[in-house]
């Protein structure tokens, strides 16, 4: 259906603040760092001077870059893995209960509303070597937790940190998924002699991959640019560059380190992966994944 | 193929709401029972009980002579096709039929050999590779009905199947779930609210109410001596009139003018129950009383004429056979031969 307006200012309008606010917060930073990258700024900020490519080749070439493509990958599939499992353990679990089944819901949705530095810090204080419970508990383990010179330990802290707060997420799409599939299909299998493991894996896993495959796609978008502040408030990229994951190192190399052109140059690549994510997110969820 | 015995079974949830109070039904080897009854009469949680579904909370189920009250749904070797057919839209229609024989570790050759078999004989061999997604509604309901035969089961179960179906589809339908039934000989027991269809394929009807069986028979039988005013409301299209009126030395009281001869002891209030077609449109001579016609149904083949008769509120039908088309507000008259009465007791509604 298409509305016309008898004049032509109006619809320009009206959409003009929408516009304005993609322009200011959205297009125009994002021209600055395209624009960034193609220059070479000395660190005061006093002068800049085109190179062309050069930030780009730098890049390429830098093995460090290498290692935090490979952090970050490492890191989003983690989270996306454990999380989408979790998850689906729990909405399992949850869509068995009938009574309080709100109450399951509401506590299991209350991470999501926690901002992702306050659940850094939550599992920061949990996981402090040297007073945290966790930490306490894991050394009465005889697990030597200090993930501030752990690079391994580092990394499972960032992940479990960014899985619980998505787990929430995550959760309300897999119930509702499982809400979504007639009880009778269920009784079928059952009356078919599919032991509940197996209705499980034949019946309920197959009708949910429509959900499974658009979480997947959201969680590493959602490991891949939107866990800045959980890293900056555990680890903030440490020990050495275990934890820096391609936006941190956006944020370290440009404000710590005050490369301003290799991090623009960083950013603009961030930006196509995100394209390319959007891309295959709006091509492949609603086509590929049916059954 | 088996017989299935319910004794006293019963169904009370756990908030205390009692379901079915107790049925007792003996369904011989390869008879086909009806359940019948409005919504909410519990005709389903029977059923569902039956294949394991619901849980019983009172009695025993038997099939084949074994205690089937604490097995599983798989272990009762029952199956059951569903009112929306209940496919698994993610596979084949091969694959929906072949499920139940590989979970049950049958060998690739003995299910492709079933298969194909009970595709063959519901006409679905084109249609094996396609998903759900892409057949008719009464090509699924073909697949529902293969998926239920193919591993042989001891029963049947069937829990509205023909409700999602057009008019015409469900009456073919209809005969053919009649006709597979005959002939695999499979112990059947088949869940509807249209009476039209329950009469039509029982051998033996149950009419439930409120949890209770008001009566099993066959369909003549219940049609011809309905044992409650419920089962003579319930049977029969349109249904039975019903009329509550009194007894007394001089006949049957239809209004404080007419009377009816009644040879017959009982006196007092009770229900006087005669169906549509024997309502006889007679000559006013002839005549035990007259109707003043409210609206014609000229249905081609038969007639359905409403009408009061003088001093009577409750709306009268009469089925008068070819196109018969009376003025409204014209007086009727009608014969009411005293063997086609039912009399039903006023207080438990049961027959006389």
């Amino acid at each position: 259906m298409t509305v016309t307006f008898p004049q032509r200012p109006l619809p320009w309008l009206l959409l003009l603040p929408q516009l304005l606010v993609t322009a200011i917060f959205f297009l125009w930073p994002a021209g600055q760092a395209v624009k960034q990258a193609f220059y070479q700024e000395d660190a005061f900020g006093l002068s800049s001077e085109f190179v062309g490519l050069e930030n780009f080749s730098h890049l390429l070439h830098d093995p460090l870059y290498y290692a935090s493509i490979g952090t970050t990958l490492f890191f989003s599939f983690a989270v996306a893995f454990v999380g989408i499992a979790l998850a689906l353990l729990l909405a399992v679990m949850a869509d068995r209960v009938m009574r309080g089944q709100i109450i399951y819901k509401t506590l299991l949705i209350w991470p999501y509303a926690v901002a992702p530095a306050l659940a850094g810090v939550l599992w920061w204080v949990m996981f402090d070597p040297s007073t945290g419970p966790i930490a306490v508990w894991l050394k009465s383990m005889g697990i030597n937790w200090n993930h501030f010179l752990n690079g391994n330990q580092a990394m499972t802290l960032v992940v479990i940190a960014a899985t619980w707060k998505q787990i929430s997420y995550n959760f309300l799409f897999f119930l509702a998924g499982l809400q979504a599939i007639p009880r009778s299909l269920i009784e079928a299998a059952a009356i078919d002699g599919a032991s509940p493991f197996k209705r499980f894996w034949t019946v309920v896993f197959p009708l949910l991959s429509p959900t499974t495959f658009f979480l997947l796609v959201v969680n590493l978008v959602y490991a891949f640019f939107d866990t800045f502040g959980i890293i900056d408030a555990t680890t903030s990229g440490g020990p050495g560059q275990s934890t820096k994951i391609l936006v941190y190192k956006v944020y370290d190399d440009g404000f710590i380190g005050l490369d301003l052109g290799s991090s623009s140059a960083q950013s603009v690549i961030l930006m196509m992966i995100v394209g390319v994510m959007t891309v295959i997110q709006f091509r492949y969820i609603e086509r590929k994944v049916q059954y | 193929m088996a017989e299935v015995i319910l004794n006293q079974v019963g169904k009370t949830y756990p908030n205390g709401y009692q379901a079915i109070p107790a049925i007792d039904l003996h369904i011989a080897d390869g008879e086909f029972i009806v359940l019948v009854g409005p919504s909410g009469c519990g005709k389903s949680t029977l059923l569902r009980m039956v294949a394991g579904l619901e849980s019983i909370s009172s009695g025993e189920l038997l099939i084949n002579n074994q205690r089937m009250n604490e097995k599983e749904p798989a272990e009762r070797d029952i199956a059951m096709v569903f009112q929306n057919y209940a496919l698994y839209p993610h596979m084949t229609v091969f694959d929906n039929m072949a499920y139940g024989l590989r979970n049950r570790g049958a060998s690739k050759d003995e299910i492709q050999r079933k298969v194909s078999d009970s595709a063959r004989l519901l006409g679905l061999t084109d249609l094996l590779e396609r998903k759900p997604k892409q057949l008719s509604g009464g090509q699924r309901q073909r697949v529902a009905m293969g998926r239920a035969m193919v591993r042989h089961p001891q029963a049947f179960l069937f829990d509205e199947p023909l409700s999602n179906l057009d008019a015409k589809l469900r009456v073919q339908m209809r005969v053919e779930i009649r006709q597979l039934q005959r002939q695999l000989g499979t112990t059947t027991l088949y869940v509807t609210h249209d009476q039209v269809e329950a009469m039509t394929l029982a051998d033996r009807l149950v009419v439930l109410n409120k949890g209770h069986a008001e009566q099993i028979g066959s369909p003549l039988e219940l049609y011809e001596r309905p044992a409650t005013t419920f089962v003579a409301e319930f049977i029969g299209s349109p249904s039975m009139n019903l009329l509550p009126v009194s007894i007394t030395d001089q006949g049957l009281q239809l209004t404080e003018q007419v009377s009816l001869q009644a040879d017959t002891k009982e006196r007092g209030a009770v229900i006087w129950g005669i169906r549509p077609e024997h309502l006889q449109p007679c000559s006013e001579s002839e005549a035990d009383f007259a109707l003043q016609v409210k609206a014609v149904e000229a249905l081609g083949a038969e007639s359905l004429i409403y009408g009061h008769t003088a001093g009577r509120s409750e709306l009268l039908v009469v089925r008068a056979p070819g196109p018969f088309t009376p003025a409204i507000d014209q007086m009727l008259y009608l014969r009411a031969p005293q063997q086609q009465w039912h009399l039903f007791d006023i207080n438990t509604q049961q027959r006389i």
